[in-house]
């Protein structure tokens, strides 16, 4: 549905030319979720700019639904554009217009009759749950009723496609995952491409069936979901791995810990499951084979594309001798062990 | 103050209000749209065009630098061509449309940079034609700066218009200027300065008002 072929994008900054992109290429599916997902600088900004030609690429295909749309006219090119669905980090709700009046505006630009405006806005925003908001002004809706007013916009004129160009990132965790859901429930429902770029792996876990990592304006990395969270071959694809695992160690921990083993003193140990991981109870084993008690005190556990990875810091109750072996058996099993002190 | 005085007194202010107010509508029918193709051709912009943005530029700058009562009489043969007199409330208002121009065009021009970009982008994405950006998205949005860029240029106006007086262009400033700087009449001179007072006031507060109105932000 999506298809980027050898897209470089250079800019001209007084006389240095600097590079945004180069040589990007990716292909969407129809009606899958596709997320890029880079550090800020990266290129993914330009990356989704470039689908819709909002940035023309220096050089490079973009066809969306069949149609090489660096060969069209400005004038083509809006056309299509309606056909392209796009949401972004900071809304972009027009001020001066009411909820209704903006998911209206597409539907405007296309001329399309009042009646039919107000039966289309209605069912858009019964959609995305916002029908008690009709006559509200964006400054009195929250961050999410907002970016769901961007989306019953964005749907108006029917698209193919869904760009979403960081849609979350200015929202907190809960609101996030709601409209996540709803991105979700539409790509579904409505057979909507999206095409999404993030620098958060919890958004790529939780909908993309496909990723793509973006380091210097390359794609070093691509795949199924479940493919990258288990071989991510990349040091960066590893690190947003971790990023959406991280786990602090409690404050009052914390100012226990000694680096060196002393009496009275218990090892404290960081356990990392990834795809690799043998998947065992390994607790429960450790536990039986070498008389060693485990006290969990803090996890996360995740579960994605068929793969189970996480990391636990546990407290390790038991001789030195046994706690020794406890390691290595977790070694065995493929599970990164770390042992952050005593406590 | 004698009848006639007051009389003289409200058809003068009756008179500055028609120079401030006229002059101030054909101003913006050339400014505004000066303004928006500023704003439109600048770097960046949907129709980025370097050489039209510059040439208007100059141009607005060259007719911004000419001092008000130079412009005046400057202007005299293309006023008189225009309207068949030099003197009087019409004529002064040719002078002071062109003058309060370039001015609105600035004014416009900030106010629609003032526009959050990602709102242009978000049109353009939907597919707007720059003539729909203009008029669906940048100046209903810029609307509460563009009331308030109005009541500053109305208010300059007034007082342009009384400097006109001095020359010719009838109103509260050539009864100021007759009465108070020539004649030395206290009574005139001030109560002049009181209406020109008052009206900037009402100009302003008119101004905030409407402009609060239509502010949704």
């Amino acid at each position: 549905m999506i298809e980027l072929r050898n897209i470089t994008k250079t800019f001209f900054q007084k006389t240095r030319a600097i590079t945004a992109l180069s040589e990007v290429s990716l292909t969407v599916p129809e009606g899958k979720i596709f997320g890029v997902i880079g550090s800020s600088g990266a290129g993914k900004s330009t990356l989704i700019r470039c689908v819709n030609l909002l940035e023309k690429p220096s050089s490079g295909a973009v066809i969306v639904d069949g149609q090489n749309l660096m060969d069209l006219s400005p004038k083509e090119l809006a056309k299509a554009r309606r056909h392209i669905g796009m949401i972004f980090q900071h809304f972009n709700l027009l001020s001066s217009r009411t909820v209704f009046e903006n998911v209206a505006f597409s539907l405007e630009l296309d001329h399309t009759p009042k009646a039919e405006i107000e039966k289309r806005v209605t069912e858009l925003l019964a959609l995305v749950g916002l029908d008690e908001k009709h006559h509200d002004y964006p400054v009195n809706l929250s961050g999410g009723q907002k970016q769901r007013v961007a989306i019953a916009r964005t749907l108006a004129s029917n698209p193919k496609v869904l760009l979403c160009d960081e849609a979350t990132s200015a929202l907190d965790p809960a609101t996030t995952k709601s409209i996540l859901a709803l991105l979700k429930d539409i790509n579904k429902r409505l057979n909507i491409t999206i095409l999404l770029i993030t620098h958060e792996m919890e958004v790529v876990k939780d909908i993309c069936d496909e990723v793509a990592v973006i380091s210097e304006g390359r794609l070093i990395e691509q795949g199924a979901v479940s493919e990258i969270f288990s071989h991510p071959k990349t040091e960066l694809a590893k690190a947003f791995i971790a990023s959406a695992l991280s786990l602090d160690i409690p404050a009052d921990y914390k100012e226990r810990l000694v680096s060196a083993p002393a009496t009275n003193k218990r090892p404290l140990l960081k356990l990392e499951f990834t795809g690799q991981s043998v998947d065992d109870p390994v607790l429960s084993e450790v536990a039986r084979l070498f008389q060693i008690d485990s006290n969990v005190i803090s996890a996360r556990m995740d579960y994605a594309g068929g793969i189970k990875f996480g990391v636990m810091l546990i407290e390790v109750f038991g001789t030195q001798e046994n706690s020794l072996q406890a390691i290595e058996f977790y070694k065995s099993k493929n599970i990164k062990v770390e042992v952050i002190g005593y406590v | 103050m004698s009848d006639s005085m007051i009389l003289l007194l409200a058809k003068g202010a009756w008179e500055t209000i028609v120079m401030t107010f006229v002059s101030g509508f054909f101003g913006f029918l050339i400014g505004l749209p000066t303004g928006v193709l500023l704003f439109m051709t600048r770097k960046g912009q949907v129709l980025e065009h370097k050489t039209f943005h510059h040439t208007i530029s100059i141009i607005v700058n060259i007719f911004r630098s000419i001092p008000f009562i130079i412009l005046i009489v400057w202007m005299i043969p293309f006023t008189r061509a225009l309207v068949g007199t030099s003197i009087g409330v019409e004529a002064a208002i040719v002078p002071l449309s062109i003058g309060a121009a370039p001015f609105i065009a600035r004014l416009i021009e900030n106010s629609l940079i003032e526009v959050p970009g990602g709102l242009v982008e978000a049109a353009r994405a939907m597919g707007a034609t720059p003539f729909q950006i203009v008029y669906k998205v940048l100046l209903p949005e810029a609307l509460p700066s563009i009331l308030n860029s109005a009541s500053v240029t109305l208010i300059t106006l007034v007082g342009y218009s009384a400097m006109g007086g001095a020359v010719g262009a009838g109103g509260l400033g050539q009864i100021g200027y007759q009465y108070g700087y020539v004649g030395y009449d206290v009574v005139v001179m001030n109560t002049v300065l009181l209406l020109l007072i008052a009206l900037v006031f009402i100009i302003q507060f008119l101004g905030d008002f409407i402009a609060k109105r239509v502010d949704h932000r």
